[in-house]
């Protein structure tokens, strides 16, 4: 009887085995190999990217090869990057004869290696676990995140500088996939001309333009497209825009909304976020009654100090002023500061809890891919009594 | 062309061309003067905050205005800017024209030695420099609200001190002119070079100093700014006669019984302390220092510095006000540059000048 069981058992077990080892009708993740025998009809990648919340680019899905474009780089932009990722392995489309296609860069996915411009790429590269094939950075400096800390101390990225100032050399040496950067439509800080004009091929993240925090986060299913790990990213993003989501109706009810001034001047002209800008959409969310919310820029907008003074002089609160870090670096800044109503309070609170030493910032770069850390900082901050157990994680009270 | 320039530059003349007599000193002056005091009452009445007349008259006769922001508005924002801004108007221009009489060049202005490149780069080893710079000058016990301005001050002292030293083995003032080009481009290098190594905040506070501001000296800066302009504008009063001098040429000069080396050594250390204090305060105000003297001259039709040195003063006060002003955009908040304002207005009026020849002369002859 029992020999009988195990017979059975056994039988099972090689027919699943069989089962999975025989090839499959249709193909269930994105490759992350080459396609060996290429078949038009077949869909080459079943996990497509949908997206939510970032404007600024978009993706259309081809049997084997997928459309990226970047429609904003930068603010103003006349221009916009298109992409066409084809499955390695698999024949590329003709896009000398598409009018729309004919500027594109054409790259093969999934790409073997990259070099990241700017840190916020960074805390997307880990989620998707393909911090293995990231082999360059602009610059050492400003890095925080661990995993890639690791990698620099173990020698296995290379510095190839910044913006205009790009070592190209240093770039066709290392022969990477793809570069991804930033671009701000000015040549004299852009590497993207430079970069492109050597023949490599420049990914222009525009991420920085999004003015909501998911929709910036949202980004690193940018960078995803390209290593064909559109679900890694569309899992972790979820996450975080459904813990973002969850935070911000939590300040849905609030009886009061603090009033909050933002930024800190230099020599007289205050910039201040405008209305419908990302710090503005956080403010929002946090429960806060930011003082510039009925504008209606997306940008930064320079005030005088006076004219911000008339204005938030009794603001209940000051957050993110500057680089400051502590009230006395505040007053010993100008001594006019010490007339807010939020410094006599010392509710001055800034993102300054997790910067390094050179003055790279967290804040700028896992708080990026992490809005819902961010937001959860600054409930903690308005409205302490709705997340009692949240310990601050970029914030920090100065004193 | 050039040689007859260059031999035209050895003959003596002070006064300007008879078809242009020199103006009575006496009317133009009141009529600067009123001009000074219209400019300062409406820098107070006027900024990116309406404040109705008879609030701000209640500001400043001690009482209690509608709005309580407004008091501190008129007393701590308004009023120590519009002074700054006499002064550093005042400053830059006399020292630009010093610097123009002491190189017999139209294009000088008061930053020709270097000293705001070495004012530059001792801010921005404070601002962009995370640690750096700060751990330095708390090593001189120097933080503070005044720690830029006297990070600003040393680097000009700095540049001073070197140009100073240059000036006892160069014989001719062209070499100053070019040692100072020089140290110009060196500090500017190294501030590129901070720039390359610094986070985008800090460059952003930086590059908002370089556009220049009279709206950052507090009550307690002033305090030391307003001394030291006011002992550098003393310094020149002693200078008048060499300064005619010297703009017929160091030989002349020398014939006519002036002490040049001395000479140059008075205008270069007022010059230093002008412009550096102008300079740590305010940041790098361009402009001003190069068209004020300029005008000076084309208003009061003379190349003698007896009445140049007052009336580039008053007149450099009026335009810095009024720059300001229009930088502050009454009403609307927002607030422009005040080196691309001073430009923007100030080279149609230094164009017209040229064009119409009246103020070059007193180099060409």
């Amino acid at each position: 009887m029992r020999r009988l069981l195990y017979v059975c058992l056994v039988v099972a077990l090689l027919t699943t085995f069989a089962i999975s080892a025989a090839p499959s009708a249709a193909q269930t993740d994105n490759l992350q190999s080459c396609v060996e025998n290429y078949d038009a009809s077949v869909d080459y990648f079943p996990q497509k990217t949908d997206l939510q919340f970032a404007v600024g680019w978009e993706v259309e899905y081809h049997n084997n090869y997928k459309i990226v474009r970047v429609t904003t780089p930068w603010r103003d932009a006349t221009e916009s990057f298109t992409y066409v990722l084809v499955q390695c392995g698999t024949p590329a489309p003709d896009t000398a004869a598409d009018e729309a296609l004919k500027a594109a860069q054409v790259i093969e996915v999934p790409i073997n290696s990259l070099i990241s411009m700017s840190t916020t790429d960074l805390p997307g590269i880990v989620a998707i676990g393909e911090v293995e094939k990231l082999i360059g950075l602009d610059s050492f400096l400003w890095t925080n995140t661990p995993e890639i800390r690791a990698r620099i101390d173990e020698g296995k990225l290379i510095e190839v500088g910044s913006g205009a100032q790009v070592n190209v050399e240093a770039v066709l040496n290392a022969a990477p996939s793809l570069v991804m950067t930033n671009g701000f439509g000015n040549p004299d800080f852009d590497a993207h001309p430079k970069l492109i004009e050597a023949g490599i091929k420049v990914a222009v993240n525009g991420d920085y333009m999004e003015t909501t925090p998911l929709g910036r986060a949202e980004w690193l299913k940018f960078t995803a497209v390209f290593f064909n790990r559109e679900a890694e990213a569309g899992a972790y993003f979820s996450k975080v825009a459904e813990e973002y989501q969850r935070l911000a109706s939590l300040t849905e009810r609030v009886s009061t909304r603090p009033t909050v001034l933002l930024n800190a001047p230099f020599d007289n002209v205050w910039s201040v976020p405008g209305g419908t800008s990302y710090t503005a959409q956080l403010m929002r969310d946090a429960g806060a009654s930011y003082l510039w919310a009925d504008d209606t820029t997306t940008g930064a907008i320079p005030l005088s100090f006076e004219a911000v003074f008339e204005k938030a002089r009794d603001a209940e609160f000051w957050i993110n002023p500057s680089f400051y870090d502590s009230l006395k670096a505040v007053q010993d800044a100008d001594a006019r500061f010490a007339d807010f109503a939020a410094v006599k309070s010392g509710n001055v609170w800034n993102y300054v809890a997790r910067v390094n030493a050179n003055g790279g910032n967290d804040y700028f770069e896992t708080g990026a891919a992490r809005p819902d850390l961010v937001l959860a900082d600054l409930i903690k901050i308005l409205h302490p009594e709705l997340l009692p157990d949240h310990e601050l994680y970029f914030y920090r009270q100065l004193k | 062309m050039a040689q007859t320039i260059l031999k035209a530059s050895y003959t003596p003349v002070i006064a300007a061309a008879p078809r242009y007599p020199a103006r009575p000193v006496l009317p133009l002056m009141v009529a600067l003067g009123a001009a000074l005091l219209i400019s300062f009452v409406a820098s107070i009445a006027v900024g990116s905050v309406s404040i109705p007349l008879e609030d701000i008259l209640t500001v400043l006769l001690g009482g209690e205005p509608t709005r309580a922001a407004w008091t501190q508005i008129v007393l701590n924002f308004r009023l120590p800017k519009a002074l700054t801004a006499i002064l550093a108007g005042a400053a830059l221009a006399v020292g630009g024209l010093m610097m123009q009489t002491l190189f017999r060049n139209p294009l000088t202005d008061p930053f020709a030695l270097g000293i705001s490149s070495g004012a530059s780069l001792g801010v921005a080893l404070i601002v962009l420099t995370a640690g750096v710079g700060s751990t330095l000058l708390a090593g001189f016990s120097l933080t503070g609200d005044l720690g830029l301005a006297l990070a600003a001050s040393l680097g000009a002292a700095a540049v001073m001190v070197l140009v100073l030293f240059a000036a006892r083995r160069i014989q001719h003032n062209y070499g100053l002119l070019i040692l100072g080009l020089m140290f110009g481009y060196a500090f500017g290098a190294l501030v590129s070079l901070l720039l390359y190594f610094s986070v985008a905040e800090r460059i952003q506070a930086y590059v908002n100093w370089t556009f220049g501001s009279f709206g950052g000296v507090t009550w307690r800066q002033m305090n030391i700014f307003a001394p030291v302009v006011l002992i550098g504008l003393g310094m020149t009063l002693r200078l008048r006669k060499a300064l005619n001098a010297l703009l017929l040429g160091e030989t002349y000069a020398q014939s006519m019984g002036i002490h040049v080396a001395r000479a140059r050594f008075g205008i270069v250390v007022s010059t230093a302390l002008l412009a550096g204090a102008v300079t740590a305060f305010c940041g790098p105000i361009a402009f001003l220092g190069l068209a004020v003297p300029h005008l000076a001259r084309a208003i009061f039709r003379t190349a003698d510095h007896q009445r140049l040195l007052p009336g580039s003063a008053i007149l450099g006060a009026i335009v810095a006000l009024v720059a300001d002003l229009i930088a502050q955009l009454p009403g609307a908040g927002v607030i422009l540059p005040l080196n691309a304002v001073m430009a923007l207005i100030g080279a149609p009026v230094v164009i017209t000048i040229i064009l119409r020849g009246r103020t070059t002369r007193a180099f060409e002859r």
